[in-house]
C-alpha cells in the first residue's frame, strides 16, 4: 500500500467518525425514545442516498473532468472546507468556542421527539424515518463530500469510500452495543487532525491545479502538514492564553465540537 | 422556486456560513500564486507564498472570530 493510499484512507476514515458520531447522537435518539425498525430503515435509506452520490459525482470527476482541473477546483474546496475544520478546532482548543456536547444534544433531541404524535401500533413510524434519514443525510453529506474531493484529488475514490465506510460500521456498531452518545470519542482533537490534513493536502493539490510544480514532488505533502500542525497548535495555545483557558484542549474533546 | 433557493442556501451554508474570508481568502490566495506561477518566479517561492498566504487567512480569521 502506498503511502497516499495509506494517508487517504486514514483522513477520510478520521474525518468520517466526527460526522458518524454526530449523526449517530440523532440516531439513537430516535431509536430509543420511537421505534427502531422504522429508525434503522431511514438510516438505510440515507446511506443509500450516500453511496449513490459519491458513486456518481465520484466516478463522473474521475472519468471526465481533466486531473488538472480537478486539483484545482476540488483541492480548492478541500483547502476552503479543511481550513473551516482547522479554525474550529483551534477557536474550540483555546477556549473561545463551545465545544459540541454530545449529551445535550441527544437530551434535547429526545425532548423534541417526546413532544411529537405517538408511534402508530402497526406500520411504519415516519417520523422515526424521517428525522433519523435527515440526520444521517446531512451529516454524511459532509463525509461524502471529503470522500469525493480527497478521493477525486488523489485519484483514490475506491480507498476514500473504504476509510469512510470502515469509520460509519465501526461508529454505528459501537453505538447500537453501548447504547449511549460516543461523548469519549476526542471529536474536536480529531478535527483539528483532519484539519491539517485537508488544509495540507488542498494546499498541495490546488498548488499543483495552478502550475506549482513542487520541489521534492510528494515530499512537499509532509512539509505542509507539519507546518500547518506547528502554526495551529501555535494559535491555540495563543487564543488559549489570551481567553485565560492557559492551555491547549485539543484533545479533549469528550464532549465534542 | 423555494427549492431552488433551498439549495443555493444550503450550499451557502455548506461552504461559506457565517466566515466568508475562509471562502473568499484561499480563492484569492490561488489567484495571487497562479499570477506568481505565471511571472515565472521558482517553485519553491511560490510554493512558500502560497503556504504563507494559506496560514495568514486562517490567522486572521482566528483574530476576527476570537474578537466577536
Amino acid at each position: 500500500m502506498s503511502s497516499i493510499t495509506f494517508v487517504t484512507i486514514v483522513s477520510s476514515f478520521l474525518a468520517s467518525s466526527v460526522e458518524f458520531v454526530e449523526a449517530v447522537t440523532i440516531v439513537l435518539a430516535v431509536g430509543v425514545t420511537r421505534q427502531w425498525r422504522s429508525t434503522l430503515v431511514g438510516v438505510l435509506a440515507a446511506l443509500v442516498v450516500l453511496a449513490l452520490l459519491v458513486a456518481v459525482f465520484g466516478t463522473a470527476i474521475v472519468l471526465f473532468v481533466p486531473i488538472g482541473v480537478v486539483r484545482l477546483v476540488v483541492g480548492g474546496f478541500l483547502l476552503i472546507y479543511g481550513l473551516q475544520w482547522l479554525t474550529k478546532a483551534v477557536l474550540r482548543a483555546g477556549g473561545v468556542w463551545a465545544k459540541h456536547d454530545e449529551t445535550a444534544i441527544y437530551e434535547s433531541e429526545i425532548a423534541a421527539l417526546r413532544a411529537e404524535p405517538p408511534v402508530p401500533a402497526t406500520g411504519m413510524d415516519w417520523i422515526s424515518f424521517t428525522v433519523a434519514a435527515k440526520g444521517v443525510l446531512l451529516e454524511g453529506l459532509e463525509v461524502a463530500f471529503i470522500v469525493v474531493t480527497f478521493g477525486a484529488s488523489a485519484g483514490m475514490l475506491g480507498p476514500a469510500a473504504a476509510g469512510a465506510a470502515a469509520a460509519g460500521a465501526l461508529v454505528l456498531g459501537i453505538a447500537l452495543v453501548v447504547h449511549r452518545p460516543l461523548e469519549a470519542v476526542p471529536e474536536n482533537g480529531l478535527k483539528f487532525a483532519v484539519g491539517v490534513m485537508l488544509t495540507g493536502f488542498g494546499t498541495f493539490w490546488a498548488g499543483e491545479g495552478i502550475g506549482i510544480d513542487w520541489p521534492a514532488g510528494d515530499a512537499a505533502i509532509p512539509a505542509l502538514l507539519a507546518g500547518y500542525l506547528l502554526l495551529a497548535l501555535l494559535g491555540a495555545y495563543l487564543v488559549g492564553t489570551r481567553f485565560g483557558t492557559g492551555r491547549m484542549r485539543v484533545s479533549a474533546g469528550g464532549r465534542g465540537l | 422556486m423555494r427549492y431552488v433557493r433551498g439549495f443555493f442556501g444550503f450550499w451557502y451554508d455548506f461552504l461559506v456560513g457565517d466566515r466568508w474570508e475562509l471562502f473568499a481568502g484561499p480563492i484569492v490566495a490561488l489567484f495571487v500564486a497562479w499570477l506568481v506561477v505565471r511571472a515565472s518566479v521558482p517553485a519553491p517561492i511560490t510554493g512558500a507564498l502560497l503556504f504563507v498566504f494559506v496560514s495568514t487567512i486562517g490567522g486572521l480569521s482566528i483574530a476576527w472570530a476570537s474578537r466577536r
